[in-house]
């Protein structure tokens, strides 16, 4: 595992029993997620595009894989490098990436891949069948070998690297399970038999050098089908909100268990939808364990994701609210109305009225901001007000009031602004 | 295998890194094969003159050095295994063969790989593969068809893993090695441990090898001694039948190491038959050559009496007469 990504995603809180919420960015392209991405770019230098064989399965990887999968840097190793043969491929795991380095050989691309993992996962062997070997027998090791999608490689079936990046992921987690398993600690235990039972759970060692261990959790939360809840939802990734608990590895049983670090985590693709960073997490109690932690979050998150899509229809319904004032919108985001674009005309005085609408709308306003139509800055860009907030405001007004109210409040605004845009002008100038 | 004999050391020679390094660079891929050398046991690090079965057991588990003296480089990517890291034994076999001609005392030790522009950790092929290798049986019963000697090291399974890159202008290209050895574990699996490479014949430390140093050919001796001694000695050899017949058959051996080429003709070039040849050889030499300088001191005198005229001529016709003897002396 990637320690400066891990460092990146695990907050350095100073107390122990914090709980915080961050955004995990899945990776997908969060514009535009249903063409997969391509590995051609447009002016390719010559040893970045990889050897044809080789590409078909790398496409077909990242356009079925269900993991919001990443390609770093992609390069050649052959002596004329005319054709890519090696790339690093950014594995999803227990919210963080891992780097493997997947080694073909542009010389021979009809021959299975290797793979070079990262330094601190130098013990995890997946071409050795795991187990113990008093458990095991010689048959059984047989068997794992035969299964592995490498034993009977086909290069023109572009799925294999596909099967062969899934098996790997699988036996990874195996590998990250057993680790801490063989832990002496009695609470990670216990955690692990009564939680690991749990379907999507993850887990990983976070270990480095300068700081004490630790084990992280990733335990999907809520059943239900968060792609499903959104009208022609555009998402490709299946999106899942993340309780992330990290505990201390406490070796001696003398010492009370700290709590652990806890926080929610989602892909930055539902951030649309439901904001992670508002919910307020329970505290977490003194010699509480995750099975009585989780049902009680996961009921006030059901609730509150619930509402962030009942907010999605109240939205819809002030954005067709609007055309009575203001016109029909210029633009409008059809899915989860979260934006919405006006043009104002105020005697000759024209601006476009962006409508930033919250997650938690009707209990907040929407977020305005002018962009005039006639003044420009030095660089050229029109001039835009600061983000407006401070109108007034009420969540039980019904909808033809609150526009009508943002209409009334624009009418004396727009002078503001249009004073505003002529100060700025010659200030530019 | 060696699971509980540890390979302290693990040296090279000079010339085996070179050629494996240049034999990596020079081939379009990436490359692996196997290599070759002798275990020896390194002094024990205490020894205790009063008990004598502990210094015994402190010989048997004294670390071991193993010595790479040269390597079998497989031409095509995965020619020894298969995707799995699984042995390709046929393969191995056709591999010991082609590497048959190996001096004596040398044995498998491990295998290398070498792939450009990668990370220089081992990969998870290359961690099986080498697992493959320390598990199988040909390591051993290939080279040691016998009940095992007890005085014998055991086999270690030495892995080596180069890597190059180049500066993206060419101007600069890094080589990296690394050296581990596999330890078996219990659980069937292992680990590949890094060692240090020493290369002999590199730095100052090995400057005593060179006076120590004494050729070892499986030519044999050849016979070849002034008529008058030779004579004596064949006397004296007679008398003596064992030396003689000593003699006889390393003449055969020669014999059938020349392939034709037999001693009489041999003698005909460095016995004193040659003398005189080259004498008369050396005399034709200095005619020829004085034969020469006359020849050269009559170009030189025409080339005066030339330039003598040339300075006598009015200008328009010296470029002329230069220009003649410009091909005069090319003539030459």
């Amino acid at each position: 595992m990637n320690q400066e990504a891990k460092r990146e995603t695990a907050p350095t809180s100073p107390s122990s029993p914090s709980s915080s919420t961050t955004s995990f960015d899945s990776g997908g392209s969060e514009r535009d997620p249903r063409p997969p991405p391509s590995l051609s770019p447009p002016a390719p230098a010559m040893s970045t595009v990889l050897s044809p064989l080789i590409a078909t399965q790398l496409n077909y990887l990242l356009a079925h894989s269900p993991l919001p999968l990443k390609v770093g840097q992609v390069w050649a190793g052959s002596k004329n490098g005319r054709y890519a043969d090696r790339f690093t491929l950014l594995v999803p795991f227990c919210l963080d990436y891992i780097k493997w380095d997947v080694i073909y050989n542009a010389g021979y691309p009809s021959v299975p891949p290797d793979i070079v993992f990262p330094p601190e996962d130098d013990d995890f062997h997946p071409l050795i069948p795991v187990g113990d070997v008093k458990e095991e027998k010689e048959g059984e090791g047989e068997v794992h070998m035969r299964k592995s999608s490498l034993s009977d490689w086909n290069s023109k079936d572009s799925s294999r690297l596909l099967a062969l990046v899934h098996e790997l992921r699988d036996l990874y987690m195996r590998y990250q399970k057993k680790r801490i398993e063989e832990l002496d600690d009695a609470r990670l235990k216990f955690e692990i038999s009564t939680i690991l039972s749990r379907e999507g759970i993850e887990v990983c060692m976070i270990s480095s050098p300068d700081r004490p261990e630790e084990v992280k959790f990733a335990v999907p939360l809520l059943d239900i089908d968060l792609n499903k809840l959104v009208l022609a939802c555009p998402w490709r990734h299946q999106q899942k909100i993340y309780l992330q608990v990290v505990f201390p590895v406490h070796r001696s049983y003398s010492s009370a268990p700290s709590a652990p670090r806890i926080k929610l985590v989602s892909s930055s693709e539902l951030r649309s939808l439901f904001s992670v960073e508002d919910v307020k997490l329970p505290s977490w109690l003194d010699g509480m364990c995750m099975a009585e932690y989780l049902p009680n979050l996961e009921e006030n998150l059901k609730t509150q994701v619930l509402e962030a899509v009942a907010s999605v229809g109240a939205r819809r319904r002030f954005i067709e609210a609007l055309p009575s004032l203001f016109g029909r919108p210029l633009e409008a985001d059809p899915v989860f109305c979260r934006r919405a674009t006006v043009l104002v005309v105020s005697g000759v005085f024209t601006f476009l009225v962006h409508f930033s609408i919250p997650t938690q709308f009707p209990k907040q306003q929407p977020i305005l901001t002018l962009q005039s139509s006639q003044h420009f800055n030095s660089q050229g860009t029109p001039i835009l007000s600061p983000p407006i907030n401070d109108y007034p405001w009420s969540p039980r007004w019904d909808l033809p009031e609150m526009v009508e109210r943002i209409f009334d409040f624009l009418v004396d605004e727009c002078l503001n602004f249009k004073k505003y845009c002529n100060d700025t002008m010659p200030q530019q100038q | 295998m060696a699971d509980d004999t540890p390979v302290e050391k693990i040296s090279i020679s000079g010339p085996t890194l070179a050629s494996i390094i240049h034999r990596f660079t020079s081939s379009p891929g990436d490359v692996d094969g196997l290599l070759f050398g002798h275990v020896a046991r390194l002094p024990p690090p205490d020894l205790h003159d009063d008990d004598p079965s502990s210094a015994a057991s402190a010989a048997s588990s004294s670390p071991l050095s193993a010595t790479v003296t040269g390597f079998f480089c497989s031409g095509s990517p995965m020619g020894l295994y298969d995707a799995l890291g699984r042995l390709d034994l046929p393969a191995l076999r056709r591999a010991f063969a082609t590497a048959d001609h190996r001096p004596p005392g040398c044995c498998l030790l491990g295998w290398f790989s070498g792939r450009r522009r990668s990370p220089i950790r081992p990969s998870m092929r290359e961690f099986a593969v080498s697992l493959s290798l320390s598990k199988s049986p040909i390591l051993t019963l290939d080279e040691r068809p016998s009940s095992p000697h007890p005085d014998l090291p055991p086999k270690p399974c030495i892995f080596l893993l180069l890597s190059s890159s180049p500066s993206p202008n060419h101007a600069v290209h890094t080589h990296e090695y690394r050296a581990f050895v596999f330890r078996s574990m219990a659980g069937g699996s292992g680990a590949l441990e890094p060692r240090s490479l020493d290369v002999i014949n590199v730095g100052p430390a090995f400057r005593g090898q060179y006076s120590s140093f004494s050729p070892q050919s499986a030519f044999p001796w050849m016979p070849c001694w002034p008529k008058g001694v030779e004579e004596g000695e064949r006397e004296r050899g007679s008398k003596k039948g064992e030396s003689l017949r000593e003699a006889e058959r390393e003449l055969r051996l020669l014999e059938s190491s020349a392939e034709g080429f037999g001693l009489e003709r041999l003698e005909r070039l460095v016995g004193p038959g040659a003398a005189e040849y080259t004498s008369e050889m050396e005399d034709l030499y200095t005619k020829m050559l004085l034969k020469l300088e006359g020849l050269a001191r009559l170009v030189e005198k025409s080339s005066t009496r030339v330039l003598e005229q040339v300075i006598a001529l009015p200008l328009s016709l010296k470029c002329l007469v230069l220009f003649d003897y410009r091909y005069l002396y090319l003539e030459y």
